[in-house]
C-alpha cells in the first residue's frame, strides 16, 4: 500500500463508526439522469441517502482543499482553472470533513457520502453544483 | 530447378480445392462447410464497372482494425449471439476491401486531418492542416495562398450533383471540415480560434467557411455537432441555458443561412429533425449540440434529443435523392476516435456498432447497383484484444491474471488515461470492467488522452469500381476511385 492509500483508507477507518450506520447504496454515473438534468426516479429517491459512487477526482482547486469534483472520467482541467473548460453535466461535487488527499485524475476512485440533489452556489467559491456529497470518505482503487 | 518447384506447387494448389472436397476427412466439419460456403461467394463477385450515380463516403474516424473485431464481438454478445462469429452489417454488405497506408506528407502517425483531405482531395499532407498541400506552414495562414485543394464535393456540386456531411462531431471538427474549409489550422472552428496572423491575412474559420462555401449551390444536408460555433457569444444556447455561442464576429451564422435558404429548414434537436419532410423542403442544416454530439450510449440522456447516425443518413439519402443527377455523401461516426482517446473501450465499440447500422440503412435507402459505398477509417489507434480468452468470454472482460498476480482486461490500451504514473497498474479484482464507464488499462501514462497508431486500416467498400479497393493503397487513393467511379469530369464534358 502506498502511501497516498494509506492516508485515504486511513481516513475512511477514522470515520468508519459513523458511515457504518447505514449501507451505502451503489449509485452508477449511468444512473443518475433520465435526459438533461431530469434525475432518474433511483437517483432522486436517493436525495439524503449515503451512497457509494466511482468515478475520478477532478485536479483540486489548490492544495488544501476540503472539496473535489467526482468525475464520470478523467478531466485533466480543475473547474475554476479553466473558464473555457466544458464541463459534462454529470459530475459531482464531493465534500470532505478533512483536507483531500490528492487522487491523480486518472486514477480511479471509490467515494462514499450522502447524496444531495438540487442547484446549489457554495459561499466560498461560487461554484454552482447541481448534485453533491457530503461527509465523504475515499479511496483509490 | 526452382522455377520447376514453383510451378509444381502451383499445379499441387490448382488442384487441392476439389480434392479437398471429394476426399479430405474433414469435409463435413462446420467451419468447412462455412469456408466452401465463402469461397462461392468470393467467386460469385464480379466487379461492377458502371458510372456511380452517388458515392457514400463512411469515415468512421479511429477506426483501428481491433476496433472492428471487438465491436463485432460486442454486437453479438448484446443480441445474445456467438460475439466471435457475428457480422457487422458492412463485413457482408461491403465485400471488396483493401488496406489504406495513413502516413501523411511530414509524420508516421496521421491526425484526423490531412488524412481528411487525403480521402476527399486525392493528396497526403500536414498534420494539423485541412484542405491544403504538402506545401503549407501549419497555423500560417500566409501560406495557404497556393496551397488550397479542391475536393470532390465541390468538383460534385459544380456538376450538379448534390451535397451532404453528417457527422456525430462537431461540423467544424476536421473530418466533415476537410470536405469545404481549407485552413492552415485545424482548430480554427471559429472566429475566436484564429490566431492574430490568421486574421491580419484574412483568413477565415472553418465555420464561416460552411456557411460562405461557394461550391454550387451549397451542402443540401449539413447534420452535425457543433452549433456554438456558428452562434454568437451573447445567443443563448438552445438546449442549455447556462450556454452561449461562441462567436465575437457579429456574424450569426445560422441566421445567415437560413436567410440565404428559404428552400430549407434549421433544426437543433429530435422534434425538429423529425419534421423534417423531403417532400417539402430542399435542404437542411441541423446542428444538435453545442458541441460534438452524444456517444451513442448516452445518446438518450440528452436534453434535446439526437438522431441517430443511422436516422441521419437515412434523412440524408432522401433529401439529396431529390437531385436527379445522384449525390456525395460524407457519414463520419466521428466519436470513436473520441472514446478511444478517453481510453473507454465501451463507447468506441457502441459508437461502431450506431455506424454499422447506419449502414445497412443507407444500403437499403439507395440503389447499391449505382451507389458506390465506401466505408474506412483515417488512422488507427493504440487499441488491443489481448491474452486468451475463451471464446465467449465477455469482450469487455477479464482475459486472465497476469504475473503480478492480477487480472487483466481482454481489452486495454499501448498508452492514455488508464495508466497510473510511476506506479504499478491497479488491481481490478473488485472492478466491474464491463461498465461502460470503465476505462481499460494502458501501459503508458498520458493525461487525458490516448493517442492515434499509425497501423493501416481498412478500405471497405461495394458498388460501381468498389473492386478498385484491393492490396494496400496510399490514403489519398480513395479520392481518385471515388473520382473515378463519378466521372464527373467525362458528365462536364457532356
Amino acid at each position: 500500500m502506498d502511501r497516498r492509500a494509506f492516508a485515504a483508507t486511513a481516513a475512511a477507518l477514522l470515520l468508519q463508526p459513523r458511515l457504518a450506520l447505514a449501507e451505502a447504496v451503489p449509485l452508477r454515473f449511468a444512473d443518475l439522469y433520465v435526459r438533461g438534468r431530469e434525475l432518474t426516479p433511483a437517483a432522486a429517491a436517493l436525495d439524503g441517502q449515503l451512497v457509494q459512487m466511482t468515478g475520478y477526482m477532478a485536479p483540486p482547486l489548490k492544495p488544501q482543499i476540503d472539496f473535489f469534483v467526482l468525475t464520470r472520467r478523467p478531466m485533466s482541467v480543475c473547474p475554476f482553472c479553466e473558464t473555457e473548460a466544458e464541463w459534462p453535466i454529470d459530475i459531482v461535487l464531493a465534500y470532505s470533513e478533512r483536507p483531500v488527499e490528492v487522487v491523480r485524475y486518472t486514477d480511479l476512485i471509490r467515494v462514499t457520502g450522502r447524496f444531495e440533489t438540487g442547484f446549489e452556489t457554495d459561499e466560498e467559491t461560487g461554484f454552482v453544483s447541481f448534485l453533491r456529497l457530503r461527509d465523504i470518505t475515499y479511496r483509490r482503487l | 530447378m526452382k522455377v520447376t518447384l514453383l510451378g509444381s506447387a502451383s499445379l499441387l494448389a490448382l488442384a487441392l480445392p476439389a480434392m479437398a472436397q471429394q476426399a479430405v476427412p474433414q469435409a463435413e466439419d462446420s467451419y468447412f462447410v462455412e469456408g466452401r460456403e465463402q469461397l462461392a461467394l468470393q467467386i460469385e463477385r464480379q466487379p461492377n464497372t458502371n458510372q456511380a450515380k452517388n458515392v457514400i463516403l463512411f469515415v468512421v474516424d479511429g477506426l483501428s482494425i481491433p476496433t472492428i473485431t471487438a465491436s463485432r464481438i460486442l454486437e453479438g454478445q448484446l443480441q445474445g449471439v456467438d460475439g466471435e462469429s457475428n457480422r457487422l452489417s458492412f463485413e457482408e454488405l461491403l465485400p471488396w476491401s483493401a488496406l489504406s497506408r495513413t502516413y501523411t506528407h511530414d509524420a508516421q502517425v496521421a491526425d484526423s486531418a490531412p488524412t481528411a483531405t487525403a480521402m476527399v482531395s486525392g493528396v497526403k499532407s500536414v498534420n494539423g492542416t485541412i484542405g491544403v498541400t504538402q506545401g503549407i506552414e501549419v497555423d500560417v495562414c500566409a501560406s495557404q495562398a497556393g496551397n488550397e485543394v479542391t475536393t470532390i464535393f465541390e468538383q460534385a456540386e459544380e456538376a450538379g450533383l448534390a451535397t451532404g456531411i453528417v457527422s456525430t462531431a462537431r461540423i467544424t471538427h476536421a473530418t466533415p471540415a476537410a470536405t469545404f474549409a481549407k485552413v492552415a489550422g485545424r482548430d480554427w472552428e471559429n472566429d475566436t480560434n484564429l490566431t492574430d496572423e490568421a486574421r491580419e491575412n484574412g483568413c477565415k474559420d472553418i465555420a464561416a467557411q460552411l456557411i460562405d462555401w461557394p461550391a454550387g449551390d451549397g451542402f443540401e444536408v449539413v447534420f452535425g455537432g457543433g452549433r456554438g460555433n456558428f452562434m454568437l457569444a451573447d445567443q443563448t444556447d438552445p438546449e442549455d441555458e447556462t450556454q452561449t455561442g461562441s462567436r465575437e464576429d457579429g456574424r450569426d451564422l445560422i441566421g445567415e443561412w437560413q436567410a440565404r435558404h428559404n428552400d430549407g429548414v434549421y433544426v437543433w434537436n429530435q422534434e425538429g429533425f423529425d419534421a423534417i419532410d423531403p417532400a417539402n423542403v430542399n435542404r437542411a442544416f441541423g446542428l444538435f449540440n453545442r458541441s460534438h454530439m452524444q456517444y451513442e450510449a448516452d445518446r438518450e440522456t440528452d436534453a434535446g434529443g439526437e438522431p441517430s447516425i443511422a436516422e441521419m443518413t437515412v434523412k440524408a439519402i432522401e433529401l439529396l435523392q431529390k437531385n436527379d443527377n445522384g449525390f456525395v455523401l460524407m457519414v463520419e461516426g466521428g466519436r470513436v476516435d473520441h472514446a478511444h482517446h478517453a481510453g473507454n473501450a465501451y463507447r468506441a465499440l457502441t459508437d461502431t456498432i450506431a455506424v454499422a447500422e447506419a449502414v445497412e440503412a443507407a444500403l437499403a435507402a439507395v440503389d447499391p447497383e449505382e451507389t458506390l459505398v465506401v466505408l474506412t477509417a483515417d488512422h488507427s489507434h493504440v487499441f488491443t484484444i489481448a491474452g486468451y480468452p475463451e471464446r465467449g468470454n465477455d469482450i469487455l472482460g477479464i482475459a486472465g491474471v497476469a504475473d503480478d498476480g492480477k487480472p487483466y482486461t481482454t481489452l486495454g490500451y499501448m498508452n492514455g488515461p488508464g495508466a497510473r504514473l510511476d506506479e504499478p497498474r491497479a488491481d481490478l479484482s473488485e472492478v466491474d470492467t464491463t461498465d461502460p464507464d470503465f476505462l481499460q488499462q494502458a501501459l503508458v501514462p498520458l493525461g487525458e488522452s490516448e493517442t492515434h497508431a499509425g497501423d493501416d486500416v481498412a478500405i471497405l467498400a461495394q458498388g460501381p469500381w468498389a473492386h478498385l479497393f484491393h492490396g494496400i493503397l496510399d490514403q489519398q487513393v480513395i479520392y481518385h476511385v471515388i473520382d473515378h467511379a463519378l466521372a464527373l469530369n467525362d458528365r462536364a464534358a457532356n
